[in-house]
Parts: structure tokens; sequence; C-alpha cells
């Protein structure tokens, strides 16, 4: 069992790299030499700490395979190939495979799933939901919070009964506008904004919410109880997700999550998110990018 | 003659209200405009200090509601900007001893006499606000790029699309533009973004406000105050100047770089920190 100490480390190792001193720990596995890359500490810390502790035993790794074992950590396709990337350029050793905890597996498992269920039921319920109740007039019907004291529940749309045979409920409202500070929208069903909703403003729909533009405010899905409802958003920044009763917890959010959570990306270069209940808490993932492959990287033999 | 009555406001205190109504106030007079800035801020007034006409003040806007005396006797001149008047606010009443019509009748009257009637409108979204924004027919939102002071923007322009407001346009004030570059401020074009409405100014930070508000004088006056030029630029703009927007950028080294980095280059460099 061999640890490596700051003092070995790469140069320029910060104070952030006192947190990750002993993030690589050996061990055996048959023939194969495995690493074991602690899961608590940032990706980028645990690839300078391998890359200084491959250095210092340069000429135990001069060549052979190992695996990677990764513990909880869940890793995107890239993220492998950038751990890969380290040993294969900092030893004489090339890597045969990844592992993880088991546990972790089933939890993505049962998230990719979610996700995916959400995504289905949404695309269906779009297709299957004929016209849309075009609620342009929303600003109006519904009254921000200040004016009364009271949140105005909006009137269910007249043409419920038309809507597709596939989606139970009202068709899906759609608001031409964006939501602002202050604002409370309800909607029985399903609703799709066109516009932004801003940070302060509040959109609680008893099914699904869709947003095309940026999502930068609350978002209440299946606020009637309904836990396979989800949120979806073009783009989004410093959101606050619900659905039915569970919270998003940012803070719980992983690294890759970082831009949704601090809201520190420029323009441009933010992602569509789709929001779902998986196991008892509301889980973002990106929507529509191959999310069940890029994120659920599975760490088998590469 | 019938002027129009614009409003300007951001819901949060403290981002520049004041100065801009000062300021914007200025820059129009100067543009040869017969202009009048109305203190509707009850209880705190503040925009006579900062035009630097506190020691002349007889009659206020309360005395021409009540009727105590004529619009014109509460007018006070700011000669030094040509056709400006002040008309300031009571110290000693509070916002309750008017109303949204009766404001709105007085700037009908004034509409007559001016081109510009320019209501500084108090923080918040309460009755002195609902007074402020009932007279005008445009609103100017001031904000800085915050997220604290746009969430306050953003209620203020969803409140002002509800009411009479035909429209509606922010001004962007404190700019840094250096801290921009670093990532530490939202640039223009993110604060608009959120807020979905055009801006009519890009207004940099600079502590010659600061200076001129202390000494009375706005800083519209100095042409070699960055926001000075800028509140000139959107006072332009009211007037329908086609304008270009142009995000702020970092002091005086920037706008002469380009010969000076050349200069540079061939060794002949100007002493670093020469001004412009």
């Amino acid at each position: 069992m061999s640890t490596n100490r700051q003092n070995g480390g790469a140069p320029g190792a910060d104070a952030s790299a006192n947190a990750g001193a002993g993030a690589v720990k050996v061990s055996g596995r048959g023939a194969l030499v495995n690493l074991e890359i602690d899961d608590s500490v940032p990706l980028e810390t645990a690839c300078r700490e391998l890359r200084a502790h491959l250095g210092r035993f340069r000429e135990l790794y001069a060549r052979g395979e190992v695996a990677l074992n990764v513990g909880r950590r869940m890793l995107a396709e890239e993220q492998k190939a950038r751990l890969g990337k380290v040993v294969e350029s900092e030893s004489g050793l090339s890597v045969r495979q990844f592992w993880c905890d088991p546990d972790i597996l089933e939890a993505e498992r049962e998230r990719i799933g979610a996700m995916l269920a959400a995504q289905a039921r949404l695309v269906r319920q779009l297709q299957g939901g004929g016209e849309p109740a075009d609620d342009a007039g929303a600003a109006s019907e519904s009254e921000s919070v200040d004016d009364d004291g009271n949140d105005a529940v909006a009137p269910a749309s007249d043409d419920a009964a038309g809507a597709g045979a596939e989606c139970a409920g009202p068709p899906p409202a759609l608001v031409r506008d964006t939501c602002r500070s202050g604002e409370v929208r309800r909607f029985p069903g399903s609703v799709v904004i066109l516009g932004n909703v801003n940070p302060g403003a509040q959109v609680i729909a008893g099914g699904d919410i869709m947003v095309f533009g940026a999502l930068r405010g609350l978002a209440h899905a299946g606020a009637d109880g309904d836990a396979d409802a989800s949120i979806v958003a073009m783009s989004a920044v410093k959101p606050e997700l619900r659905i039915a009763g569970y919270c998003w917890d940012a803070g719980a959010a992983d690294a890759g999550d970082a831009a949704l959570v601090s809201g520190e990306t420029r323009r441009g270069d933010r992602d569509a998110i789709i929001a779902a209940v998986a196991g008892a808490a509301v889980q973002v993932a990106p929507y529509l990018k191959n999310f069940g492959i890029s994120r659920g990287g599975s760490p088998n033999e590469r | 003659m019938s002027g129009k009555t614009l409003v300007i406001t951001s819901g949060k205190g403290g981002v520049g209200k004041t100065t801009a109504t000062a300021n914007i106030g200025t820059a129009l007079a100067r543009r040869a405009h017969r202009v009048v800035v109305v203190d509707t801020d009850i209880g705190l007034r503040n925009l006579d200090v900062v035009m630097g006409l506190e020691s002349r003040i007889d009659y206020d806007l309360i005395d021409v509601i009540e009727e105590r005396c004529y619009a014109e006797d509460a007018l006070v001149q700011d000669a030094r900007a040509g056709e400006l008047y002040l008309m300031a606010a009571a110290q000693t009443r509070d916002k309750d001893c008017i109303s949204p019509q009766q404001l709105s009748n007085l700037c009908r009257r004034l509409e007559m006499d001016f081109d510009y009637v320019i209501l500084d409108c108090p923080a918040g979204i309460e009755h002195g606000f609902r007074n402020a924004v009932a007279a005008a027919r445009e609103a100017l939102v001031v904000t800085t790029p915050e997220s604290s002071a746009m969430r306050d923007a953003d209620r203020v322009i969803g409140l002002l699309q509800k009411g009479e407001v035909r429209q509606t346009r922010v001004i962007i004030n404190r700019i840094k533009p250096e801290l921009v570059r670093q990532g530490g401020m939202l640039d223009s074009a993110e604060v608009l973004d959120t807020l979905g409405v055009d801006a009519i100014g890009l207004v940099p930070a600079d502590d010659l406000v600061i200076t001129s508000s202390n000494q009375g004088r706005p800083v519209a006056h100095n042409a070699a105050s960055p926001s000075g030029r800028e509140f000139t630029r959107i006072a332009a703009r009211l007037d329908g100047e086609p304008i270009p927007l142009l995000e702020p950028i970092e002091e005086r080294n920037e706008s002469v770089s380009i010969m000076d980095k050349v200069r540079q280059l061939m060794g002949r460099g100007r002493a670093v920190g020469a001004g412009v």
C-alpha cells in the first residue's frame, strides 16, 4: 500500500492538493495491478494525484496492465478517456478495465430509466395532446403574489375533452411570454413556456413543465402529487426544481452540473436539461444528448 | 407643445435612479429641450441635492397638488443646463398624501409646457411607485449588473407591462468592464437576455458620479466623464437618434491602444500610464 504525499506531488500543486493527498491506492487483483482512485475528491485533483503517483514509481510501472477502480464515482466516457490518458502518458501501463461500486451502477440505472421514461412520456404527451391551449393571457389571469396576497389559479382549459387519447388530463397550456420575478403561474395540466422563467418567478403545474427559454426561477411539476412528471428546459441557470413532493438538492448535484448550480457559464454554452424523480429525489440530466451513454459511462472493459 | 412623461424607476434602491434622472434631464436640456424633473420620492427627497438646487426651493410637489401655489412657483431653474427645471418632493410628508390621479393630472399640465417631464420614482413597488408609473407613458428601468438588482428590475418590468406604460427600456448602470472580462460581473447581453427588453444605455461605473453628486453638478456637464458621455448619448437616443449601444470598455488604454501597441512593438512606446 503506497501513498503519495504532497511534497512528492506535481509542481504547482496547491492547497487543494492536500485534500487529495493519498487519493491513489494500489492493490492487487489477480495478475492485474489495481489502482484505487478516491471518489471523494474532484476528478481534477484525482488526475493530478494519479499523475504524481505514477511519476514517483515510474520504474515500477514500466509496463503491464492495470485496472482503475473509481469507487462511487460515475464517469462519462470522456472522463474515463482522460484518466486513461494520464496513465498511458505517465507510465508504460495500459488500462485494461475500469471498476466501480456496484451500488452506483444500480442507482445510475434507475436514474437513466426514470429520465428515459420521463422523456418518453413528454414526447407522447406533446404528440398526442392535439392543439395546445393558448395561454397568452396568463399574465393577467394568474396574479402576482403581492397584488392580493393570493395565488390565482388559471382556469382549466375548456377543450380538455379534446386531449389525445394517450394522455390523461388537460392538454398542455402554452405561455408565449416570459415569467417574471414575483409572478406565480399555475396550470392544472402540463405547460410549455416559450419565454424564460426568470429568478423569483414560479411556475407550478399539475403535469410536466417545458421551458423553451432559460429556466432561472422555480419550476414545480406534478404539483398535485404526480411523481412521474418532469421538467425540461433548453437552458437552466440556478433553477429551483420541484417534482411532486421532492426537491432538487443543488448542493448534492455532481461536479458536471457545476454550471447549473453556480450560473458561472457564459451565454451559449448551457445545455438543455431534464429533471425527473429517481431514487426518491429530483435528479437532473442533459436532455436528448445521449445522456444514457454519456452520463452512465458504465465502468466496464475499455 | 405637447411633451412626454418618462418615469425612471428600478425596484431596488441605490442603483442610480436619482443620478440617472439628474443626468438625463441635464443632457436633454443641453440638447435645447425644455425639461422638468420631478422628485416623487416624497419624504426622502434628494434629487435637489444631486442637482445642487437644495437651497433654492420655496414650494414643492405637495404644495402644487394641494393648491397652495401654482406649478410654476414650485419650479426651480437650473440655468447651467438651459431650460431645465426641478420640482422637488416634500421632505416633511409621506407618499400617501398624493394619489396616482393627482400626479397624472399634474404631468398632463406640465406636458403642455415642456418637451420632457421626467419623474424620479422612489424605490419599491408600493404607493409611491404606483403614483409615479400611473402618470408616465414611457419608463426607463435602471439596474446594475447584479442578480439582486436584476431580480427587482424584472419584477418592475412585469408590473409596468401590465400597466399603462407603453414602452419600457433598461439602463444598465455601474458596469465595470474589467470585472465583466474576468467573469466576475454579468455582461450586458446576459442582463438584457434575462430582462427581455431593449436597453437605452450602458453606463460605466465612474467615481466622478460620486464627486459630482456631492458638488451638486451632474456629470452630464463633464465631457471627461465616461458615464456623463453615456447619459448624453441616452438623451440623444430618447430624441430618436440612432446611436448604437456600446459596451463600456476598459479605461483609456483600450481606446488608444492600437497605435500605442504598434509603437511599443517598434520600441517607441509611450510611458506606461500616460493618459489620453
